[in-house]
């Protein structure tokens, strides 16, 4: 019986990812329903690390619409012997760390953002006491970085420093960081 | 006594694979999958006239969030404001071009229409920006579409090489 199932379950997941290819090709050759359907997918996956990686929903959710234009464009570069979740991990982390650098150099001047991603950081904190979501958009920008890039999304520290510019002795000491932050946050005393 | 590491390492595995947004993105990308087919911008553009834009910009929003708190209600009505001097420059600069080709023949037949085509992109990105004024993609769509209307204008009046 078990077998069974777990013949039934192989069948249905090996469809989900023809499917899935089948889909990905389509948005490939410029089909825009396919990628409506391919954003339907994955938006709320691209989201969420948008959101841990800026920390704030407003931002996430512009990054979200930056990874999407740019996804379109960057299609034909997918290449079909990795997962596409994967890949899409990669790009989503990268437009996002751009776009929050261009975002730092411009409008963040402009309209002063800084003070914005505070106030919900607060409201946040207020709403949840154990959400380590909640915590980690509570972390400082750099030691936010690099813990969602390393502790959740599995890259080492060499790919972390290259992909935010930084020393691989930087990113192990802003990771250190973190975890003294959710250490503290999260009443674990020190040993 | 609770382990801090393993506690943390529990935690993040917990963490949602997905989070929905709550708006509709998907607007906002169309509107970008849609700017972005139009041919790549030419860097012979008019440089003086788009420095001096920002430059005016620039001075419109420090002076607007001089004058205005940090309130949402404020953050609108800066947002509704700063569109507005973007579109004002923007027809100033347009209307300086059509003067200035005045009476010259263009090359191609349809440019009124991709014209129209791009000011209706415009229209949409300005109708979204009045529900969300602070959308800093909204506003980069605005002026890139903008910038799209003014070397179309350039182009099909005075290509480079007619400019040799």
């Amino acid at each position: 019986m078990t077998t069974h199932y777990a013949t039934v379950v192989e069948a249905t997941q090996a469809g989900v990812r023809q499917q899935d290819a089948a889909v990905i090709k389509a948005a490939q050759s410029g089909d825009r329903l396919a990628y409506h359907q391919l954003y339907q997918q994955h938006v709320k996956r691209v989201y969420a690390l948008c959101l841990r990686l800026t920390g704030d929903h407003g931002l996430a959710e512009d990054a979200t619409q930056e990874v999407f234009i740019q996804l379109w464009r960057k299609l034909d570069n997918f290449d079909e012997r990795s997962r596409f979740t994967t890949w899409l991990h990669s790009v989503t982390a990268n437009v996002t760390i751009s776009y929050m650098r261009k975002q730092r150099n411009w409008f963040q001047r402009m309209f002063s953002l800084e003070g914005g991603m505070a106030e919900s950081q607060e409201a946040q904190m207020c709403s949840s006491e154990v959400d380590l979501d909640s915590y980690i958009r509570r972390l400082p920008e750099k030691a936010r970085l690099v813990f969602v890039l390393h502790a959740i999304e599995g890259y080492r520290h060499e790919e972390v420093a290259d992909m935010l510019n930084m020393a691989v002795g930087t990113s192990k000491a802003q990771f250190h960081r973190a975890k003294q932050l959710l250490k503290e946050w999260m009443g674990f005393e020190d040993a | 006594m609770r382990d801090f590491e393993s506690e943390l390492a529990r935690q993040v595995e917990a963490l949602p694979e997905e989070v929905s947004p709550q708006r509709d993105l998907w607007r906002g990308i169309a509107l970008g999958l849609e700017t972005g087919k139009q041919a790549p911008a030419r860097r012979t553009a008019h440089w003086s006239a788009l420095v001096a834009s920002a430059v005016a910009v620039a001075v419109v929003c420090f002076s607007l969030i001089w004058q205005n708190g940090d309130s949402p209600e404020n953050k609108m009505a800066s947002g509704n404001a700063l569109v507005q001097v973007i579109s004002q420059q923007h027809q100033a600069q347009v209307e300086a071009l059509l003067i200035q080709f005045d009476g010259q023949a263009a090359l191609s037949s349809n440019w009124k229409s991709q014209l129209t085509e791009l000011e209706n992109a415009a229209t949409a990105i300005k109708r979204a920006l009045e529900e969300d004024p602070d959308n800093t993609a909204l506003l980069g769509m605005l002026q890139h579409v903008y910038q799209q209307q003014l070397l179309l204008i350039e182009r099909v009046h005075a290509p480079k090489w007619q400019q040799i």
